[in-house]
């Protein structure tokens, strides 16, 4: 290894692993000792970390409280040192830090809470697209409904939650006391950027749900009926409950386009 | 390679975007970080495609590792490329620095030693990324808080090295010089006079905090007197050469940053004519 791999080796060493090998390459110059120089870049690469997870995590950290915000950061930045070249990718793996690490592990909604935020954020700046209006579908001739394959926006993100997540996110962010973490059964959101560019996100029934993952996984709306045809009377009923998700949907702009099966 | 004079201009900051669009304020270009815009859609290019259509755009990036020992970095400049097709920027610059090494990126730029190897390195690695972006590129002297014992020349005869090997131009940030100076106790004027004058293609002015015993580059504070002095003086051996404020944090009200462009404009009008 060339004298410059070296040095840059020992230098990452010195912030990932504290190692301070370095300083016996680094001149004397007073009036700052070799270490305080050495110094000045941990702490900035600290201070550079840390200033993204508040910024991208900041209602969490009102949820967990300073002293158990601040140990997060100082185990997530040790654990998952930042392997992007962009800091917007650095607090990707927070969910799966707080999921399996203690004392955060013991409180699933800290990782959902955490998840929210990294799903708010990829919607904030994913691919825009044109959103489909209803005078389009309408142009479509009815016969040829069963076939026609809807596409979601490309800001439409899914979070499926076990705890009051979300739920505790928003009384955060309007200063009220979050409700219990505790919940009965799964609660479903889709996030996703509206018209404004502000990003928005909205409660969904299990069988709303139902229906746009059918959606997204590029069904066909016949098929899509039949995804939830069980749980109607009959199938005109079920066509209907497809039709009021699709309303909703280019209402709030989730959808970008449609194209037919076989077209 | 030779870049207009696009006279005085700012970091596009997200906090400044809507009253730039909509007061259309009295700045000649801006410069956008790269990385910023390494990303699909939603706010960052809605804001940037208007302001594109009524102001020249340089990009500036923080993240290409051009000192790094490690391989380049082909994911990064594909998306550099990418994003200089869709900005259609007047240049483009990074830094002279390492910051990531293997998958570790320390987001920071880290100084280089001034020897023989890394002088031969960088013009190596600036060839390539210049070759791949099909476009050359521009480097900033970066701050530092060390000096390596492996340095054998001074940072302004490397960089005056580095301009002779490749030809490359620099964006010379005079409180870069200024920081490093009084951190490393060498004359700022000296470094300036040094660098060659045909090589500086834009020049930065920022702020910074100032500890007595040490200075960080923080932009986060106007730029001080000590700097001011340095681009006065500086200007007047420089045929007219494009600036601008560069503020990242502690963001002030706009009209305070242009009143610093006004004060590059007034110490820079009797000789940048």
């Amino acid at each position: 290894m060339g004298d410059l791999a070296s040095l840059q080796n020992a230098f990452i060493a010195l912030l990932q692993q504290g190692n301070t090998g370095l300083m016996q390459d680094i001149e004397d110059q007073p009036p700052l000792q070799v270490n305080q120089r050495l110094e000045i870049y941990q702490n900035a690469y600290q201070i550079r970390l840390r200033g993204v997870l508040e910024q991208d995590h900041e209602t969490l950290g009102f949820y967990l409280g300073d002293d158990l915000f601040n140990l997060m950061l100082t185990q997530y930045i040790a654990s998952f040192p930042s392997q992007s070249r962009s800091l917007r990718q650095f607090g990707d793996r927070l969910p799966e830090f707080l999921r399996m690490t203690a004392p955060f592990s013991a409180h699933g909604i800290l990782a959902e809470i955490a998840e929210f935020e990294r799903i708010l954020l990829r919607a904030f700046d994913s691919a825009d697209a044109t959103t489909l209006s209803w005078p389009q579908l309408q142009a479509i001739d009815i016969g040829q409904w069963p076939n026609m394959i809807l596409v979601l926006h490309p800001s439409v993100h899914f979070l499926t939650c076990d705890y009051a997540a979300v739920e505790s996110w928003q009384a955060l962010k309007e200063k009220n006391v979050p409700p219990n973490a505790d919940i009965k059964g799964p609660h479903y959101w889709l996030v996703a950027r509206e018209a404004t560019l502000r990003t928005g996100f909205h409660p969904l029934t299990a069988l709303q749900w139902q229906c746009i993952q059918s959606i997204a996984q590029g069904m066909p709306f016949s098929m899509v009926c039949q995804s939830v045809v069980g749980e109607f009377e009959d199938e005109q009923a079920g066509s209907m409950f497809v039709i009021s998700v699709l309303q909703l949907g280019i209402q709030q702009g989730w959808f970008s386009d449609v194209h037919l099966l076989h077209a | 390679m030779s870049v207009p004079f696009l006279g005085f201009g700012m970091g596009l900051r997200t906090c400044y975007f809507e009253q730039i669009i909509s007061e259309r304020p009295a700045i000649d270009w801006f410069e956008i970080i790269s990385e910023n815009y390494f990303v699909s859609g939603g706010k960052p290019w809605h804001y940037l495609s208007q302001i594109k259509e009524q102001y020249p755009i340089v990009m500036h990036g923080v993240s290409m590792s051009i000192g790094s020992t490690d391989p380049l970095n082909f994911d990064y400049l594909r998306q550099l490329k990418s994003t200089i097709e869709r900005v259609n920027p007047v240049w483009v610059s990074d830094h002279l620095c390492f910051s990531a090494l293997g998958e570790f990126n320390s987001h920071d730029l880290l100084p280089m030693p001034y020897t023989e190897e890394a002088l031969n390195h960088l013009t190596q690695r600036i060839s390539q990324v210049q070759d791949y972006l099909e476009r050359p590129m521009i480097f900033e002297n970066v701050s530092s808080y060390l000096t390596y014992k492996q340095s054998y020349m001074t940072e302004w005869e490397f960089l005056a090295q580095l301009h002779a090997q490749t030809g490359c131009q620099f964006l010379l940030d005079i409180n870069n010089v200024y920081v490093s100076a009084r951190n490393h106790n060498f004359s700022a004027m000296e470094y300036l006079n040094a660098i060659p004058k045909r090589s500086i293609a834009q020049i930065h002015l920022a702020g910074h905090k100032d500890f007595d015993s040490h200075i960080i580059d923080t932009h986060d504070e106007p730029v001080c007197d000590a700097v001011w002095s340095l681009f006065s003086q500086f200007s007047q051996q420089l045929p007219a050469v494009s600036t601008m404020i560069e503020r990242d944090d502690n963001f002030p009200p706009l009209v305070d940053l242009l009143a610093e462009l006004d004060h590059a404009k007034a110490l820079t009008h009797d000789h940048w004519r």
